[in-house]
């Protein structure tokens, strides 16, 4: 007696194509969803002062180093302390309600709790001032940090990432004097002597030029 | 290859007497890893069903952490920035400790505000850039999480915390009692000091308070040398033996490379006598007569092992003998030694002829030293025949005492302790001290501070001994957390600057004495400027010079200058020695020294110390009674065997320790130990020697009666770790050997004819980092060791895990005896990661965590290691170290430390907050189940290149110094550019005693070795070659 039609005889086919399917659609999507790049990129938290680099670095046109001081000295950058802030803002905007946190900072001595946007995992030591040293501009990492009201992580960090530039720094390098010029654009006469600037350059690709 | 194995006939090496009498190799595993699964068992809180929980729970967490985006990190900047510190860039500060009397310049590093690591000085005349053992682990003690937070105050039987206001206000009112009585039984008790700022207060306290008396106490003193000095000039002077200029020394149980004064100026001097690069040059020779085998015994030529009674023996019959030889003559103290007798030592009858003959031949260059342990009248002896021989001036110093009022201790404290028996003292003042553990058997200090009515105020780093019984008890604060000075036994003044402000307050031994001298501004900064003032007056403006003092670490124009002495007191020395005179008794002879990592105990509590291998017995977290082969055979005594050792009425029990090379019927007992009060890490850690020594016999005692006590103890050393089987590792020759065959260690040690199955890689360009490591020079003090546990982040793991072989240092010094057991040399070679071109852990990981670079480095990446292991299986040099467990936070989760059951926290969070700051923030902080090894100091390396790369310019020779390179007092360590002709380690790596280990395995190790070479005098005959070749046959 036949309970079964038939075409269930395919039936472990099928599940076993369904498994397959799904289980390549998991992988996949954990391979490409949970990467840096879609967790990562696009983080912008909230910060306990509305600073806004747009306004500053932008509109205002203030370099960079004005306030990240340490970038060619340090491997951090270094957010500034709260009196880099006061020395313009005892002067302008004295009683803005926006610069509150920063006033009382200033009056008691305690640290803005700032919220770190661009976090390497701590095995991972990245140094500011040998990737400024070799020229990289701030926007190939942060990105258009001069058009942002609120900093937004703009590139994945990730280790593929860093690699990719670490192997073919070329497209990423730019003269030094350019290194905090967000619409720099290479032109004919940096891109005919890149190549020796690449060799000589020579950046790491083996493990302990970032893991110690 | 068979000529030379013909010429050189191999002795056989051997690192334990175990391994020297077994037959085959030994089954090296402990019992637990001979039990499967013994891991998991003996961590008792992962059993198997607490392996399931925390399995669940992890899956669930990692389930979880997969919603959360990141965990939200916050940037804290500075309100106000500070001057000078860019953040992450580490400062360097000039400053200086001082050690038995010396000065030693120190290089302080601090990293964010936290001091994390300590080097040398360059510009310190006395340890130009070493630092010694001792000091590179005074870091730890800084961070020591049981030191004395606030000061305590003693109410009925117990101390309770107090505040600094309260002390400060009840201190002012103790003064201004004494002030009142023009200071009338008012004591001090100090350390003995060498900061002038101390002695300028010490005079103006006496000035203020005119009945206020001084005592000295430490438990390891110099007092027999500088009462030497004193017998034979009759004035206080300080003796400073120039090694550099010497050319024969003959050493008398003076281990002057490791715990004696002024160690580590002797070895900055003395190892580049010893690293001779060319067979022609002219090499030192060491002599060395002792009754233990100390790092300087290790480091001799020709040593002589005698019982501590015998030394003196031997010494007047070396005076009789050069007294005999033409053109030298000891005046008037000729008569008091002419009747040394000579027959006692007919057996060893080379070392007083032959030994004189050689001293006699280099007069001038040939100092004669003397332990600190013998009595000042033969201390005086010893000054008289170097000025008969002609070194006085030349290789023998002499300096304007560091402080010219330091008394005998033991008399000292005695004086103390009868007057407070006599009721005429009221209060008592310890700065530093801890008598109640240190003090003789004899002086019962104890019961003295017990007394009715005194008032006991006690600084110090932590609650100790001498705190139970105070009145208040004051944290002291660290030396890198208050202002001092130091002067050098050269004269050299160095301030003493902090890096820190205290931790948690903590007051400075010279600012309680600045209140006692009256000083408004009691501050210590003040107070040693003040000092500078008046003292080391500079032309222009005072505050210029205080910073350029301050930078340079040394006050210019102080120091290096000799005093000539006045005339040899011959006469008093006949009559010193005529008086003195060891009798020899019955029984076993003790020598109390110091321990060469606790010192005296002051160390107790640093767990880098306690778990450092001794330099010669290798044993870890314990001292035990030191005995040679023959003795324990007479007392038919096993390493192990809990010994009673006695002392007319008292006792003590220690584990018994075969050591060999000791002096027979002789016990070494190491000082510092078995503190009940050290802390949380050292208490009641090895065993205390205080009932055995007595104010007579502070330095070694003969007539102990010796029992077995009937029961066992287990004393762990690493002494067999990591044995690599009887291969040729650490070479040596003769002087001799060497001239006719220079490149005999390459003979031993060849790389194989066959390359590699796979294309070698071309190392031709770029950086390559290479290493050498001078055996000539190396005396196996263990400095690097802790220096690269302060640089790399390295744990420690605790006596039981040390005993299963799970010790993480990635720098060892292996030790290893040569010859008989009884009268062996050693052998060292300081090994780690060797580097290899051909790395054979590279070829066994299977998730590619540990790789080449381009620059020659074997790199590790500790976030890819899934901890398979097989890298160190695949070791030759078994340098590799694994993570069992979260070692850093593992003492602190121990269930007798934290009085309960411990949590598994894989965040260090039973970890004292205070350790982590001295965490060096550019080395990764390796967690349970990672490989790891020496990087040969990789983020030095890459900090040097950036800054290369910064300042647009080539990297120099020098750029780099890794932390074992920088503090090795002897320099035997060179590390650079192999492709840099100009390099120093590529002149080296060149030289023909240079070999690498196991070189017939082909991995091409980027670590050199440079064999030892031993300058033997023929004449001396070769007992030791002699010996070996019976054993081999």
């Amino acid at each position: 007696m036949q309970i079964f039609p038939r075409k269930l005889n395919l039936l472990p086919l099928v599940l076993g194509a369904a498994v397959f399917i799904a289980g390549g659609a998991v992988t996949f999507g954990v391979w490409y969803y949970f990467s840096p790049k879609n967790l990562q990129v696009g983080y912008a938290p909230q910060q306990p002062v509305p600073y806004s680099h747009r306004l500053h670095a932008g509109e205002l046109g203030m370099d960079c180093r004005y306030c990240h001081a340490n970038a060619e000295r340090s491997y951090e950058a270094m957010v500034p302390p709260t009196q880099t802030c006061m020395g313009c803002h005892n002067i302008v905007r004295t009683d803005s309600a926006r610069l509150e946190p920063v006033r009382q900072s200033w009056q008691t001595n305690d640290p803005i709790p700032w919220t770190r946007v661009h976090k390497l995992p701590d095995h991972v030591f990245f140094d500011h001032s040998v990737h400024l040293a070799a020229a990289v501009g701030c926007v190939t990492c942060h990105g258009r940090i001069d058009q942002m009201d609120v900093v937004r992580q703009d590139q994945p960090l990730s280790m593929a990432w860093c690699l990719d530039c670490h192997r073919d720094p070329g497209p990423n390098l730019r003269p030094r004097t350019e290194t905090t010029n967000m619409q720099w654009q290479p032109d004919e006469a940096w891109t005919a002597h890149l190549d020796e600037r690449v060799a000589a350059l020579n950046p790491p690709t083996h493990c302990s030029g970032c893991h110690r | 290859m068979n000529d030379h194995e013909k010429t050189l006939p191999e002795p056989r090496v051997w690192r334990s007497l175990d391994e020297l009498h077994s037959d085959g190799p030994r089954d090296m595993r402990t019992d637990h890893e001979k039990t499967p699964g013994a891991l998991l068992e003996t961590h008792s809180l992962l059993g198997r069903r607490g392996f399931i929980q925390y399995t669940g729970a992890t899956a669930a967490a990692l389930g979880m952490s997969a919603c959360i985006r990141r965990p939200v990190e916050q940037i804290m900047p500075y309100s106000r920035a500070p001057e000078y510190q860019v953040p992450g860039v580490p400062l360097h500060y000039a400053t200086a400790v001082s050690h038995r009397g010396d000065a030693i310049g120190v290089l302080a590093t601090q990293h964010d505000g936290r001091p994390t690591k300590l080097e040398g000085n360059p510009d310190h005349t006395g340890s130009r850039g070493a630092l010694g053992l001792l000091q590179q682990q005074a870091i730890w003690d800084l961070y020591d999480p049981d030191r004395a937070r606030v000061p305590a105050h003693r109410e009925g039987d117990s101390l309770l915390d107090s505040s600094f206001e309260a002390f400060d206000e009840a201190f002012g009112a103790l003064i201004a009692t004494h002030a009142a009585n023009a200071g009338r039984g008012l004591r001090v008790l100090t350390r003995g000091t060498t900061s002038p700022s101390f002695m300028r207060l010490r005079e103006a306290a006496k000035a203020r308070l005119p009945q206020l008396r001084f005592h000295t106490w430490d438990s390891v003193n110099e007092a027999n040398v500088l009462a030497g000095a004193h017998l034979a000039y009759g004035q206080q002077l300080g003796t400073v033996v120039d090694y550099g200029a010497s050319r024969v020394v003959l050493a008398i149980d003076s281990d002057f490379l490791g715990t004696e004064p002024g160690a580590l100026r002797a070895a900055r001097a003395f190892g580049p006598t010893r690293a001779i690069e060319r067979p022609d040059q002219e090499m030192s020779r060491l002599y060395v007569v002792e009754s233990t085998f100390s790092v300087t015994g290790g480091a001799a030529d020709h040593r002589l092992r005698l019982a501590p009674s015998q030394i003196e023996g031997y010494l007047r019959a070396l005076a009789r003998t050069l007294q005999s030889k033409g053109g030298f003559d000891l005046g008037a103290i000729a008569p008091a030694i002419i009747a040394a007798p000579l027959d006692a030592f007919s057996a060893h009858s080379a070392w007083l002829n032959t030994v004189a003959d050689d001293l006699l031949a280099h007069r001038g260059t040939a100092p004669v030293v003397l332990g600190s342990g013998h009595a000042p009248a033969l201390h005086a002896l010893v000054h008289a025949i170097n000025v008969a021989l002609g070194n006085v001036g030349r290789s023998v110093k002499y300096f304007a005492p560091v402080d010219a009022a330091a008394t005998d201790p033991v008399a000292d404290l005695k004086a103390l302790v009868a007057d407070i028996g006599s009721g005429a003292v009221q209060t008592v003042i310890v700065l530093g001290a801890n008598p109640v553990y240190d003090a003789p058997a004899d002086v019962d200090v104890r019961a003295a501070f017990g007394h009715e009515g005194l008032t006991l105020v006690h600084l110090s780093s932590h609650r100790e001994e001498t705190s139970e019984l105070a009145t208040w008890h004051v944290p002291e604060a660290h030396f890198l957390e208050t202002w001092g000075d130091h002067r050098a036994i050269d004269g050299t003044v160095s301030p003493q600057q902090p890096l820190v402000a205290p931790l948690w307050g903590g007051r400075a031994p010279i600012e309680l004495l600045a209140r006692l001298a009256g000083e408004a501004n009691w501050r210590s900064h003040y107070v040693v400027q003040q000092t500078f003032r008046s003292r080391f007056p500079a032309p222009g403006s005072f505050g210029r010079e205080w910073r350029r003092t301050l930078h340079r670490g040394v006050v210019a124009g102080t120091g290096g200058v000799p005093v000539q002495p006045p005339l040899i007191q011959a006469p008093a020395i006949a009559t010193a020695l005529a008086q003195a005179g060891e009798t020899a008794a019955e029984g076993i002879e003790l020598v109390f020294l110091p321990d060469s990592r606790l010192f005296d105990g002051r160390y107790a509590n640093n767990i880098w110390a306690l778990e450092l291998p001794d330099p010669m017995t290798k044993i870890v977290w314990d001292n035990a009674a030191l005995m040679s082969p023959a003795t324990a055979a007479r007392l038919s005594v096993r390493n192990n065997d809990v010994m009673r050792v006695s002392v007319g009425d008292a006792s003590i029990e220690i584990p018994a320790f075969v050591l060999p090379g000791h002096a027979d019927d002789t016990f070494t007992l190491h000082l510092g130990w078995g503190r009940p009060s050290a802390g949380r890490y050292g208490a009641g850690k090895g065993f205390d020697l205080r009932p055995l020594r007595s104010s007579a016999h502070m330095h070694h005692v003969a007539g102990a009666t010796v029992a077995k006590a009937g029961r066992t103890y287990n004393v762990v050393h690493t002494q067999e770790h990591g044995s690599m089987e009887g291969r040729p590792l650490a070479l040596d020759a003769t002087l001799e050997a060497w001239r006719a065959d220079p490149r005999f260690a390459q003979f031993r040690s060849v790389d194989p004819t066959e390359g590699p199955l796979w294309q070698r890689q071309d190392y031709s360009t770029g950086h390559q980092w290479g290493m050498t490591i001078d055996l000539g020079s190396c005396t196996g003090c263990n400095a690097c060791v802790i220096a690269c546990q302060a640089e790399n982040n390295i744990p420690v793991v605790g006596k039981a895990e040390v005993a299963r072989g799970r010790q993480m240092s990635w720098m060892r010094i292996d030790r290893y005896f040569v010859g008989d057991e009884n009268d062996p040399r050693v052998a060292l070679s300081p090994v780690a990661c060797q580097q290899c071109e051909e790395a054979p852990c590279e070829n066994v990981c299977p998730v590619t965590a540990t790789s080449h670079s381009p620059e020659g480095l074997n790199d590790m990446a500790y976030n890819r290691c899934v901890g398979t292991r097989y890298c160190a299986n695949n070791c030759p040099y078994k340098v590799r170290r694994f993570n069992y467990l979260s070692w850093h936070e593992y003492l602190d989760g121990d269930p007798e430390l934290i009085g309960g059951v411990p949590t598994l926290t894989p965040t260090y969070g039973n970890m004292p907050e205070t350790r982590k700051m001295q965490y060096n923030p550019n080395v990764t902080v390796r967690m349970r189940g990672v490989m790891e090894k020496c990087s040969y100091c990789v983020q030095r390396i890459e900090a040097a290149k950036i800054a290369t790369r910064r300042d647009d310019r080539d990297m120099r020779d020098g750029d780099i110094v890794t932390a074992c390179q920088q503090t090795c007092p002897t320099g035997a360590i060179s590390f650079g550019d192999l492709n840099d002709p100009r390099s120093n380690v590529a002149r080296k790596v060149r030289l023909d005693r240079g070999y690498h280990l196991l070189a017939e395995l082909g991995v091409h190790p980027r670590t050199t070795f440079l064999a030892r070479i031993r300058n033997a005098n023929p004449a001396m005959g070769t007992p030791a070659a002699a010996a070996s070749e019976e054993a081999e046959g």
